[in-house]
């Protein structure tokens, strides 16, 4: 009974995680300056990140938060190194 | 047993989603880029989390690798929303239906300081 309920929760929540990237997506194509494009390219970052998670939990398979692991890693290190680059105009 | 994890994974994933769900809203309503950043920080810091916590309850997952990502997660978040709004002022994008901006007068308080400071120093002069 609770194993059916929380399928149906996990993949509601994995339907409505796809629509936020889209949205965020939407955003970034259409953004009004550079930083809010890159807000919104760390916020597809941190919902690909809940897609990981939330496969992962649909899945029954642990791999996908190692994945997940990697992404943050990266994705912070990226958008950090954009942020200094967009106020410096150097990277280093 | 399973009960519970499962009750916990549910709630979880219910909230982290509403979390989620709050600052795409924000960010696509809220007026300016550090309103909107002011948004977007709750994703990364209470919607991935939570939906992290249901899957350390409920996945064979080991605790150390869920909460190493928790705590990447409650690091990360911070410093990138840090670097993003500096790098907004320091690039000069206004602030919307601001009253006053005390960063620039403290720049130019140490700008001046910095000035007065050379001249006082300086062997030559």
């Amino acid at each position: 009974m609770m194993a059916t309920i929380l399928n149906v929760v996990l993949y509601l929540a994995l339907i409505f995680h796809i629509v936020f990237i889209g949205i965020a997506l939407w955003r970034v194509w259409r953004g009004q300056n550079v930083i809010d494009r890159l807000i919104g390219f760390d916020l597809t970052g941190m919902l690909t990140l809940a897609i990981l998670v939330l496969v992962s939990l649909i899945e029954q398979n642990s791999i996908y938060v190692d994945v997940a692991l990697g992404l943050a890693a990266l994705g912070f290190i990226s958008t950090i190194a954009l942020a200094k680059y967009i106020a410096d105009e150097q990277m280093f | 047993m399973d009960l519970v994890l499962q009750l916990i994974a549910i709630l979880a994933v219910v909230s982290g989603t509403m979390f989620s769900a709050l600052g795409v809203l924000g960010y696509i309503r809220l007026p300016d880029v550090y309103a909107r950043l002011h948004a977007t920080g709750k994703v990364g810091v209470f919607g991935v989390v939570l939906l992290l916590v249901a899957a350390v309850a409920w996945t064979p997952l080991g605790l150390g690798k869920g909460f190493v990502l928790i705590a990447l997660l409650l690091i990360a978040g911070p410093v990138t929303s840090h670097a993003l709004a500096s790098a907004a002022y320091r690039i000069g994008i206004p602030v919307k239906g601001a009253l006053r901006d005390d960063l620039a007068r403290d720049i130019e308080r140490a700008k001046d300081d910095m000035k007065n400071l050379q001249q006082n120093t300086d062997p030559s002069g």
